[in-house]
């Protein structure tokens, strides 16, 4: 068995030093993301009684279901809302990282061929994964105790030395466990998308499991914990500090890897045991035109996003009836949504819920549709990438006039466009409800209202989608930079509420200043007409350059 | 116009200041299988992306069928089969739906031919095209084409990454097409291929055509490397007509010598008493760089432009 993993060490070089910059990028972000957010908690909630009552908006099945058991309610310090807030996602963004790390070094190595150059170097049959996973012990040791000193450094009260290092660990073990399933399915499925698809889907039932146990009253706990997710969270972190989450959580990484470097010995190289199940041998009668593979391209990338769009609304939604708590007194929170600080100086207690939801939602929708808009720009930038991969000349060289190919894209693009926004909306608006009741939602919070806000940012995201469209057309090379308008775009719109930040003329370049906060203000159907005249005269350039060029391909 | 398939006139194709076409001219016959021949690099592709409207000439123009390549490619393209030098699919598409998607956007598509294909090639239609080789790449482009019903098909580099089984395959193929009296531009690096398929080439180099003939206007492509070794020193060998490139080697001498005078030099060196000998063809690199080196003491007879 020895001579299976000689030259483990080297490898183990080998890949530190290829990782040198990524996981050091993942690691920084992690942890300083961590360390910035702490004292945040305690300047937002500075005393025992605002933490108390917010505890007590955290207490409700939903809130309950997507973070989490609260844990020390009664004494909630800063600590148990920080642990209670931010660990579960901490471990998860620790598990995309692990996920990404481990394939990268293994199943995509195989796939592209490097691995099998390894092993015909003096290596041992399982020096490689082995060489994979002491990676990522060291990787995720490194980020466990930069985590938990940074989180101690922070000074912040409750978050002593000892809870901090678990915090770190716990993170670490979660990253772990997700290295171990990672190497798992990368034995199994015989491709780098498999083995990072399941990896995903793995993820995300640990998630759905613990949500379904910890959504139960009262807390099914025994259900939570078959998820390691849930298990670790029952360490409670600068609550209680229980310990025996991580002998179990080691417990599991171990078998997990055992079962991997099992299965890796027994089969050959490139191999999976998921056999690469043989697709159609004919295509169906959808995809036999141009139209048709622009759908067949797309329509996955549709659906994820249209199920995040919905999810994200419903997530919202759910929140809705104790909006105000939640978004409580602090006074930049309240300039953050959008508030005029002369509405909040006359605010009473009566009124005080419905304007801050009216404002929440406004804020809501700016914000939902700025994500929405990232499927509608990658259906957008489809027939771009396509041309750049060597792809697009095999139908342009088939009859396919350059109009008709790249309007089957731009038609995806638009149609996604309100397919997004109806699917927040929808979310919302289904969620809300199903919390606060029929009759307890507000009236900007109907169906009708939400979906005449959310479409009414139509007109914006069309006039960044022509302007995608022009830059296909016009600088093909330079079509990275619609990511860069989209950054901006995002960036104004985040700092909206803050109008003296910056000149007035820099906010106006985004199309999003010119849409009415409804249903604060009526909607404005001059400016709505004119963004939609103006998107239109985008796509027709884009159109009239992209059939007047040549084809790039770099 | 006149009644070409295809013809280029000074096509000339700049990229910013790097002229990648200089002045091309090519004309193809219809019914004539083209060989385009020249190393990598030289403005093959560039050439065929003009041709099918893909890039726009800078100068000079390119015309199929008689129309313009770039005004209407898509009245050209109707009529027409191209296989891509560097073939790229779509990861999630297996090589059936391809093969079927890439027929049926000309025309309606011929189950029987396809079948018959695919199983001449060797393909497995049912695996996704990301578990596919460069080699099996191709297979799909090849076998969507020679599954087409088209005039004129134009083929980049078309056999770089296949076995030469299925090389074999891939002449049978354009032998066939050849019969039913389809055109076909062929462009290769290759040698032997274009000299086994093809009735007339055109040769290109950094961009500009240097010769078009037949083979044997062209008789230059057809040398062959010799090295020999013999037990007396030979002398007087330049003085036998078409043999060229003489050098000493370490025990012996090497040359070139053009196919039709084999008998001639073979007859003559064996008064040496030969104990080695070795022949093969050259690398068109090779040959170009030699032949191109000494321009003028060449006697091709050959008809295009320089
Ligand atoms: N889009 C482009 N921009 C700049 N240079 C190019 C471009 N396409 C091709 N070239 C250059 O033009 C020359 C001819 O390329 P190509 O036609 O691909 O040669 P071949 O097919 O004969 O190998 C090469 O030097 C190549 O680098
Ligand atoms: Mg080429």
């Amino acid at each position: 068995m020895r001579g299976n993993f000689t030259n483990t060490g080297k490898l183990v070089k080998f890949i530190l030093r290829r990782e040198r910059i990524i996981s050091t990028v993942w690691i920084l972000i992690i942890v300083l993301f961590s360390m910035v957010l702490a004292p945040g908690i305690n300047t937002m909630f500075p005393d025992i009684e605002t933490r108390n009552n917010f505890a007590a908006t955290l207490e409700n099945p939903i809130m309950i279901a997507m973070m989490g058991p609260v844990y020390g309610v009664g004494d909630y310090t800063a600590g148990a809302m920080y642990s209670g807030m931010m660990l579960l996602w901490i471990m998860m963004t620790a598990g995309i990282m692990n996920i990404f790390l481990v394939v990268r070094h293994t199943r995509a190595d195989e796939e592209k061929g490097r691995a099998e150059v390894v092993r015909s170097l003096p290596t041992g049959r399982l020096a490689n994964l082995n060489a994979a996973i002491i990676s990522a012990v060291i990787i995720n040791a490194v980020m466990a105790v930069l985590l938990g000193l940074g989180l101690a450094a922070t000074g912040v009260e409750s978050m002593d030395l000892g809870g901090s290092m678990l915090y770190g660990v716990l993170t670490g073990l979660a990253g772990l466990v997700f290295a171990a399933v990672a190497a798992l399915f990368s034995q199994l499925s015989s491709y780098k998308g498999g083995a990072t698809g399941l990896s995903f889907l793995t993820l995300g039932v640990f998630y759905m499991v613990r949500a379904a146990g910890d959504a139960q009253m009262p807390i099914n706990n025994a259900l939570s914990c078959i998820s390691p997710l849930g298990l670790a969270q029952r360490s409670e972190v600068y609550v209680q500090n229980y310990i025996y989450p991580v002998f179990i959580l080691i417990a599991i990484i171990a078998v997990i890897i055992i079962i991997a470097f099992k299965l890796n010995s027994i089969r050959d190289i490139d191999q999976g045991f998921i056999p690469a199940k043989p697709g159609r041998k004919e295509a169906k009668k959808s995809l036999l035109s141009s139209f048709g593979l622009s759908v067949r391209l797309l329509k996955t990338s549709i659906i994820v996003w249209f199920i995040v769009m919905f999810a994200l609304g419903a997530s919202y939604g759910s929140i809705l009836g104790e909006i105000d708590e939640f978004v409580g007194d602090s006074p930049e929170y309240l300039t953050v949504i959008g508030i005029p600080e002369e509405i909040v100086e006359k605010m009473t207690d009566a009124d005080k819920k419905e304007i801050i939801s009216k404002y929440f939602g406004v804020f809501i929708t700016s914000m939902m549709t700025l994500v929405g808009l990232i499927p509608v720009i990658i259906a957008a930038m489809k027939p771009r990438n396509e041309e750049k991969d060597n792809r697009a000349e095999h139908i342009l060289a088939r009859g396919i006039s350059r109009t008709k190919y790249l309007f089957g894209y731009v038609l995806i693009a638009y149609i996604s466009s309100i397919i997004m926004q109806c699917a927040t909306a929808v979310g919302l608006y289904l969620s809300a409800s199903s919390v606060a009741g029929e009759a307890g939602i507000p009236e900007s919070f109907m169906l009708g209202s939400l979906l005449k806000s959310y479409l009414s940012y139509l007109p914006a995201m069309w006039v960044i989608l022509g302007f995608t469209i022009l830059v296909i057309g016009l600088l093909p090379k330079a079509s990275g930079m619609i990511w860069g308008y989209y950054g901006f775009v995002c960036f104004m719109s985040f700092i909206g509420g803050f109008p003296d930040l910056l000149p007035a003329w820099v906010a106006k370049i985004s199309p999003m200043s010119y849409i009415a906060k409804v249903p604060l203000d009526d909607i404005n159907f001059t400016n709505l007409a004119l963004l939609t005249g103006l998107a239109a005269v985008l796509t027709a350039l884009g159109f009239f350059h992209y059939r007047k060029r040549d084809l790039v391909y770099h | 116009m006149g009644n070409f398939m295809l013809e280029t006139k000074d096509l000339t194709k700049r990229f910013g200041k790097f002229t990648a076409l200089d002045k091309v001219n090519l004309q193809v016959k219809e019914g004539e299988v083209f060989g385009f021949i020249g190393p990598n690099g030289a403005g093959k592709t560039t050439t065929i992306r003009c041709l099918l409207g893909i890039l726009q000439a800078t100068e000079g123009s390119a015309s199929v069928f008689g129309l313009d390549a770039w005004k209407d490619a898509v009245e050209i393209h109707k009529r027409i089969a191209y296989v891509p030098g560097d073939v790229n699919l779509w990861a999630n598409l297996t090589g059936g739906e391809v093969i079927d998607l890439f027929v049926s956007l000309r025309q309606k598509s011929d189950k029987e031919k396809r079948e018959k294909l695919i199983k001449k090639f060797e393909l497995d239609p049912s695996k996704k095209c990301r578990t596919y080789s460069k080699g099996n790449r191709q297979k799909v482009a090849l076998v969507a084409a020679f599954a087409s019903d088209a005039d004129l098909y134009i083929l980049d580099e078309p056999t770089s990454g296949l076995d030469p089984l299925m090389e074999q395959v891939f002449q049978e193929c354009v032998g066939e097409k050849k019969k039913e009296g389809k055109s076909i531009f062929l462009s290769s690096h290759i040698l032997l291929e274009v000299e086994k398929l093809c009735d007339r080439v055109g040769i290109i180099r950094e961009g500009s055509v240097a010769q078009t003939g037949t083979l044997d206007e062209l008789r230059f492509l057809t040398r062959i490397n010799m090295n020999i070794e013999t037990r007396e020193a030979i002398t007087g060998l330049e003085a036998v007509s078409g043999v060229s490139g003489i050098e000493k080697t370490v025990k012996g001498i090497a040359f070139q010598v053009e196919n039709e005078q084999i008998p001639e030099v073979v007859t003559f060196i064996s008064k040496f008493g030969v104990t080695r000998l070795e022949s093969k063809p050259p690398a068109l690199e090779e040959l170009f760089m030699k032949h191109y080196s000494n321009e003028n003491v060449s006697t091709t007879s050959a008809t295009g432009g320089e």
